[in-house]
């Protein structure tokens, strides 16, 4: 079936058949590359949303214990102090960094929290009352903003494995149900040409040998007709027989 | 004889209170709230006592919609209280709002130094310290304007004068200024219950003196306590206990000097129901010890 086949618009020569032939092996290799960067892409996907799941489970409780802190302050204070903290508040305490990690070609972003020390902006809050629950809901909070970046971190990198996951398995799958069966397809219509063409050329031959064999059967019939009539006058007068090694010019002999 | 002529100025103020004190939660109710589950159980269980002012809530409404409320009923009480009030009564209520005029001009300060809008601020106030020319406060835009102009007109202007300037105002921490103003109003409102010719004698003068006293020795320990590990000095922090109390004035010097929770507890050795406190938590020891202590004070 090599002409039914979906296959590439090449003629049907020697090199492009050689050509075809690298491209199915630049496939075949491409795609098992491939195959195993996808592989290790998922074991990396499935291991990142295990630990999603954890982060979520983790954050669900920090939260819950720092909500209860940030209740246990306003009871402590008697009033709200979120505008104080607002408003006395200068330098960042806690900073995210980026760094790079790089997963077989992915380059996964991911942030890293630290906290400045000795800055304190509001260490003297509620000094007269509640000063020690101000700051012990400060550090829990800190420790919530901890994991809310670290869930952050992990969140942005299932997208983006993600993303690349679905692009490599889309080109695995392109190569293995579209570049590969098309090139053998091409190979193959290539070599049912090329066996076509020999086998016209054979038959060819054989015509022409056979024309050929036809033709000299004939002429030889024919000298030979001719050599026993003019035997037969040989015999009354010889000086009619031809001289073969006469000057005479011989006929070429064609294959 | 004291007593003799008690209903003529203060008789229906004490009905009232009266009244309203048996619509205190009680140990029943803090039990039931326990219970709780949702916040409408909540608000069914407070309905008793808040039913009026909780019933235009919407059913399920935010935590912070619900406190409102309940201090919406606790200001319109306080206010009517305050009407019906004469004479030195009316004087000891309006002492009694200067706790919450202190934060709210605090609040102000605040927005004035960071060059905010101070009119969004009013609405964050407390209703209890609203005073009729805070909106005033709103006019000023510099911190010498606020000063000069404005905080003179204040009911707290005597507890500004002679313990901050305005350059005070500009450079210190604004919890430095709200407790040195806290300190005066104390000292002002101990002064008036036992100097003032009305109170003075009176069983009023005595209960108060004593809450008064231990509110000041509270503020003086827990000062002592948040101040660890900030960058008050013993100095400044010296400032700031109150000029009376229980602990005055041998433990309020060396609570001046104390560094860490040890000499707290030792400071207040000399009064035996603080030394009890701190012998039933403190001894747990630590760092929670301090957190725990600070709650007790709370």
């Amino acid at each position: 079936m090599s002409g039914a086949g979906d296959r590439e618009a090449v003629f049907p020569t020697r090199q492009s058949l050689g050509l075809m032939k690298n491209k199915l092996k630049g496939a075949e290799t491409g795609h098992s590359l491939l195959k195993r960067k996808s592989e290790a892409l998922t074991k990396r996907f499935r291991e990142i949303t295990r630990r999603i799941d954890e982060a979520k489970r983790k954050m669900g409780r920090v939260m819950q214990i720092a909500a209860f802190s940030l209740a246990e302050v306003t009871y402590a204070v008697g009033g709200d102090i979120g505008y104080q903290i607002q408003e006395s508040a200068k330098q960042a305490r806690f900073r995210v960094r980026t760094k790079q990690e790089n997963v077989s070609g992915v380059f996964l972003p991911q942030f890293e929290s630290y906290t400045t020390e000795g800055n304190n902006d509001f260490g003297l809050t509620g000094l007269g009352k509640g000063g020690q629950q101000v700051q012990r809901c400060r550090e829990t909070y800190a420790r919530a903003v901890e994991t809310l970046v670290e869930l952050a971190s992990l969140q942005t990198a299932f997208v983006i494995l993600d993303e690349v996951i679905k692009v490599v398995n889309r080109r695995v799958n392109a190569i293995e149900h579209v570049i590969i069966p098309r090139t053998e397809n091409t190979i193959k219509y290539i070599n049912s040409e090329l066996d076509e063409l020999d086998r016209e050329e054979f038959y060819r031959l054989k015509k022409v040998k056979n024309n050929k064999q036809r033709d000299n059967d004939a002429k030889e019939l024919e000298a030979a007709s001719k050599r026993r009539g003019s035997d037969k006058e040989n015999t009354a007068d010889d000086p009619g027989a031809t001289d073969i090694l006469g000057e005479r010019e011989d006929q070429d002999v064609i294959f | 004889m004291e007593g003799l002529f008690f209903n003529v100025n203060g008789g229906y103020i004490e009905g009232i209170v009266r009244g309203y004190r048996n619509t205190l939660l009680t140990g029943q109710n803090y039990n039931n709230l326990t219970q709780c589950e949702t916040i409408d159980d909540v608000k069914l269980q407070l309905s008793p006592a808040y039913g009026d002012f909780l019933a235009s809530l919407p059913p399920n409404p935010s935590t912070s919609s619900l406190a409102n409320k309940t201090t919406d009923k606790l200001v319109a009480e306080f206010r009517y209280l305050q009407a019906q009030a004469v004479g030195s009564i009316a004087k000891f209520m309006e002492y009694l709002t200067y706790g919450y005029m202190i934060d709210n001009v605090a609040l102000l300060i605040t927005g004035t130094l960071h060059e905010r809008d101070t009119r969004e601020l009013l609405e964050r106030c407390h209703p209890l310290g609203w005073f009729e020319t805070m909106p005033v406060l709103c006019v000023a835009t510099n911190i010498e304007e606020l000063y000069n102009s404005v905080l003179i007109e204040t009911p707290l202007a005597p507890y500004f004068k002679g313990s901050l300037s305005h350059q005070d105002l500009d450079e210190l921490n604004i919890e430095i200024i709200r407790n040195t103003l806290y300190k005066n109003y104390l000292e002002d409102f101990y002064k008036f219950v036992t100097e003032n010719p009305e109170l003075k004698g009176t069983p009023t003068s005595e209960v108060m003196a004593e809450v008064l006293e231990f509110e000041a020795d509270r503020r003086a320990i827990n000062i002592t306590l948040n101040s660890f590990g900030t960058e008050l000095s013993k100095q400044d922090r010296k400032k700031l206990y109150p000029d009376f109390g229980g602990l005055y004035p041998e433990g309020i010097l060396m609570l001046s000097r104390a560094d860490d929770l040890e000499g707290v507890a030792l400071a207040v050795s000399g009064n035996y129901d603080y030394k009890s406190y701190f012998e039933q938590v403190g001894m747990s020891g630590g760092t929670s010890g301090v957190g725990n202590m600070a709650r007790w004070w709370s």
